[in-house]
This record gives structure tokens, sequence and C-alpha cells, in this order.
């Protein structure tokens, strides 16, 4: 690590270079490459075990990668614990099962982490979780408890825990996977709001749909590389890469 | 009954010294049970297995033992050290009260060490990663996420653990604690009423049980008041 990357253009928020990771002698990421711009909404897809996963926990160091430079608005992540908690502070993430603190009351879950890292005051806090409690429909639920509340409600509740912070970026790991189907669509609602707002998004999802209507870009990974990254309808419509085309045809078929 | 009449007052004492040592105990079983878990899940090799031989040994001996060798292995290791200072000095000792709440410390504190170590383990490792997300420091985390979620998964073992302390203060009585086992003997040495005079000891170990047993139970319902889903 002797020379930081160039520097990027102070729009772009997101800048993979020639990142590689292994766990162990498993490479999962080879060789990736992305920039992300301020605003964009890119939307990852792939396989299972194609690394999507990976590669957007690598952005807020939850991964870390093996080498090559990632550079979160033009500071590069490092081993230093300052700096991790400094980017984490502005990446905000969305995890599959929602991952909120069970014993705490969701008005709490939204307040811990600005009282904290944020330093703000409990009032403040506490207007900042109700203004996104509000935001996304279920004001009524912030006394209760996570497992109180629908898998939906609780997936709405971490992306009003995530928007607490004020991130720059959220980073949407599989957000809909873990949802009945009849939930799936009020959190589609929330990042599709959130989108139209002029949030920067990384979503790994399978939901082609918000990925035809919200994307900007759609990235098709595969065995740990990007293999396609190309606008929606033109992802969709005409796929360039045979992998792409198949596995296109696997989920879009039925 | 009336035998016991002129003995209360030294009941009292000595449930005053049950009650002191359970406290001390208490702190010390707390303290060695969370830096035994940390050593056995720290990467730190050496650490790891200090704490294994802590566990095997306190575990797999005879709790008296534990405490006969802790008071008379300090009382000459300590005599031996004064006397290099001072060689008129003929025996020093730590107090009972000390060399037997740390012996009962030490020993609960071994089975805790594994309670509080499965009760770390069970911790989600998701609330971990979503604080780490949100910028949370590790000492925030911590305190925070780790604590909060791992104490309600030890309790129903802890409160097992403090049963064992406020009992293991019996045995104390061996090397001379005057607590309540200690005066019962005192007193039937005089009455000769053996079977009232434990009856007492009886009914104050369990009138200490029950507080502890009730207070678990409370604490097992504010800490699950989060489980209990909506009506």
């Amino acid at each position: 690590m002797t020379n930081i990357a160039p520097a990027a253009s102070p729009e772009t928020l997101i800048q993979m270079k020639s990142v590689n990771k292994y766990f162990g002698n498993f490479q999962a990421l080879k060789n990736i490459n992305l920039e992300v711009k301020k605003g964009e909404k890119i939307v990852v897809c792939g396989p299972s075990g194609s690394g999507k996963s990976t590669m957007i926990r690598c952005i807020n160091r939850l991964e870390e990668h093996t080498d090559g430079h990632i550079i979160i608005d033009g500071n590069e992540l490092t081993d230093k614990v300052k700096d991790i908690n400094a980017i984490r502070r502005e990446v905000g993430m969305v995890f599959q099962s929602f991952n909120l603190f069970p014993h705490m009351t969701i008005l709490k879950n939204l307040m811990l982490a600005q009282r904290l890292v944020r330093k703000t005051s409990k009032a403040e806090a506490r207007e900042t979780a109700m203004h996104f409690l509000e935001r996304v429909k279920i004001p009524e639920q912030a006394d209760k408890y996570p497992v109180q509340l629908s898998g939906g409600q609780q997936q709405r509740v971490a992306i009003a825990r995530a928007l607490c912070m004020k991130p720059e970026i959220i980073l949407f790991d599989e957000p809909t996977s873990a949802l009945d189907p009849e939930m799936i669509n009020e959190v589609l609602e929330v990042m599709t709001d959130l989108a139209k707002e002029g949030m920067t998004m990384v979503c790994v999802t399978h939901e082609m749909g918000f990925a035809r209507s919200v994307a900007d870009r759609v990235i098709f990974m595969d065995a740990g590389e990007i293999v396609e990254e190309a606008e929606p309808e033109d992802f969709f419509l005409n796929p360039q890469n045979e992998r792409t085309q198949k596995f296109l045809s696997q989920i879009l078929t039925h | 009954m009336e035998a016991v009449t002129g003995w209360w007052d030294d009941y009292f004492w000595g449930s005053v010294i049950v009650l002191q040592v359970f406290v001390c105990s208490l702190i010390l079983m707390v303290l060695f049970g969370l830096i035994g878990a940390a050593a056995k899940l720290s990467n730190n090799r050496f650490a790891q297995k200090l704490a294994a031989g802590y566990t095997v040994a306190f575990r797999g001996t005879p709790e008296i033992l534990v405490i006969l060798l802790l008071y008379f292995g300090s009382a000459i290791t300590l005599t031996a050290i004064a006397q290099v200072f001072d060689p008129e000095v003929k025996f020093v000792d730590l107090s009972p009260f000390w060399s037997g709440t740390l012996a009962i410390g030490l020993i609960v504190g071994s089975y805790a060490t594994e309670t509080f170590r499965g009760a770390f383990l069970g911790v989600k490792p998701g609330s971990i990663e979503a604080a780490r997300a949100l910028g949370m420091s590790n000492f925030q985390t911590f305190v925070y996420v780790r604590i909060p979620e791992m104490w309600r998964l030890a309790l129903p073992s802890f409160g097992n653990h403090m049963l064992s302390l406020i009992k293991d203060t019996a045995l104390i009585s061996i090397i001379g604690l005057n607590e309540t086992l200690f005066v019962a003997k005192q007193a039937i040495g005089t009455t000769g009423k053996p079977f009232t005079m434990y009856i007492v000891v009886g009914c104050v170990y369990l009138g200490f049980s029950t507080v502890i047993t009730l207070t678990v139970m409370w604490l097992e319902k504010y800490g699950n008041k989060h489980m209990e889903s909506a009506r």
C-alpha cells in the first residue's frame, strides 16, 4: 500500500480497483473494478455463491479485501480502526436477516448509534428516529420490540435505522430474501422512495422488477467476477455474456 | 425451641457473615468467570491453556479441599515470606473470611467461565455485524450489544451458580469462619440439641436461597420482556 490511488472525481463515492478477496485458498472476488457515483443506484445480481454479498460487505469492511484498493468518498479503506469506523458512519447497511438489536425497543434501536457514534443529544436522536419511522410508515411501532413486528416491518425499521445515521451510501444485502412474499412489496416501496430522493444505493437483490424500475446500472456477477455491467434496459433485453443469458433465462422464465 | 433463645444474636451475626461472603464471592465469581471466558475466547494460545487448566483444576476437585488448600497453603506461604523479613514471626495467615471467599469465588468462577463462554458464543453474529456497520467501536459493541444479549443467555445457569455460592459459604466454617453452621456447632456443644440447631441453619440458608431464586426469576422476566409476542 505505498501509493494511494489517484483521486477520482469528487462525484465518485465508491471506487473499487482490482480488488481480490480470498477465503483461505478460495478466491471469492476476482479483480473487481467498480465505480459508483453520487446518487447512482446499482443492482447487483448473480447466482448464489457468486461473491455479490462478499463484494458489498467489503465496501464497509465487514469483510477484509485481500488486495486492491477500495476508496469510499475519497478515503481509502485500510487497517486503521479509526478510519474504518469513520467510513462506516457514512455507509449504511441493510441485512437480509434485519439484524435489529433484539433487547431494545424499535425506538432505541434507531437511537443507539446516533447517540454513540454521531454523539447527538437524546432529544435530537429521538426526533430523527421518529422522523424516519414515519418515512417507513410505522411510527406506531416505536415502543415495541423487534420480535413483535412482522418481517417486513422489521426490515423497514432496519432501513430507518440506517437512515438515522444520515449516510452517504446505503448497501442492501438481499433485503427481501428472508421475507414472506406478501411483505416484499412494502420493503421495495420504501427502497424505491429512497431511490427517488437521490440516495446512493448498492443493492444485492433478485427482485428484477425493482432492478428494472430503479437501477441506473445492473451488475451481474458469477464466480467472483463482474461478468456484465449494463443499464437495465440493455441488461434484460440484450445481455451480452453467455452466463448472463443463462442466469436471466433461469430466473425470468417462471 | 427455647434452647435457641440465647443464640439468636449469634445466628444473626452468622447470617450477616454468610451475606458478606456471598456478596464478596459473587463479585469475585463474576470477575473470574469473565476473565476465564475472555481467555478461552481469545486467540492467545497461552491464555486459552491457562483458562483450560483453571476450569479443569477447580471443577475437578472437591470444594472443601480447595478451601483447605487455599487457607493452609496461603498460611504457609505467607508465613515463609514474612519470616524472610522478620525471623521473629511465628504465623501469618489470610483470614478464614478472605481465603474462604477467594476459594469459593475461584471454584464457582470456574463454572461461570463455561457459562459466560457459552453465552458470549450465543450472541447473534448479526447483531454484532449491525453494530459494526453502524460505526460503533468494539468497546461500544461490547457494552451495548454483546453484554445485554449475553447476560440474558447466561442468567438461568448464573442463578444456579449463585445458589452454589451461598451454600458453599457453609463449607468455610471448617476453617473457622463464624457463619451460621459454625454458630450451630458451638450451640450444640453447650445445649446438646443438634437437631434444633441445625434446623435453624437450614432455615437461614433456605431463606437466602429463596431470595436468590426469586431475584433470578424476576430478572428473567425483566430480561425476556422483549420476547413476549404482541397482543
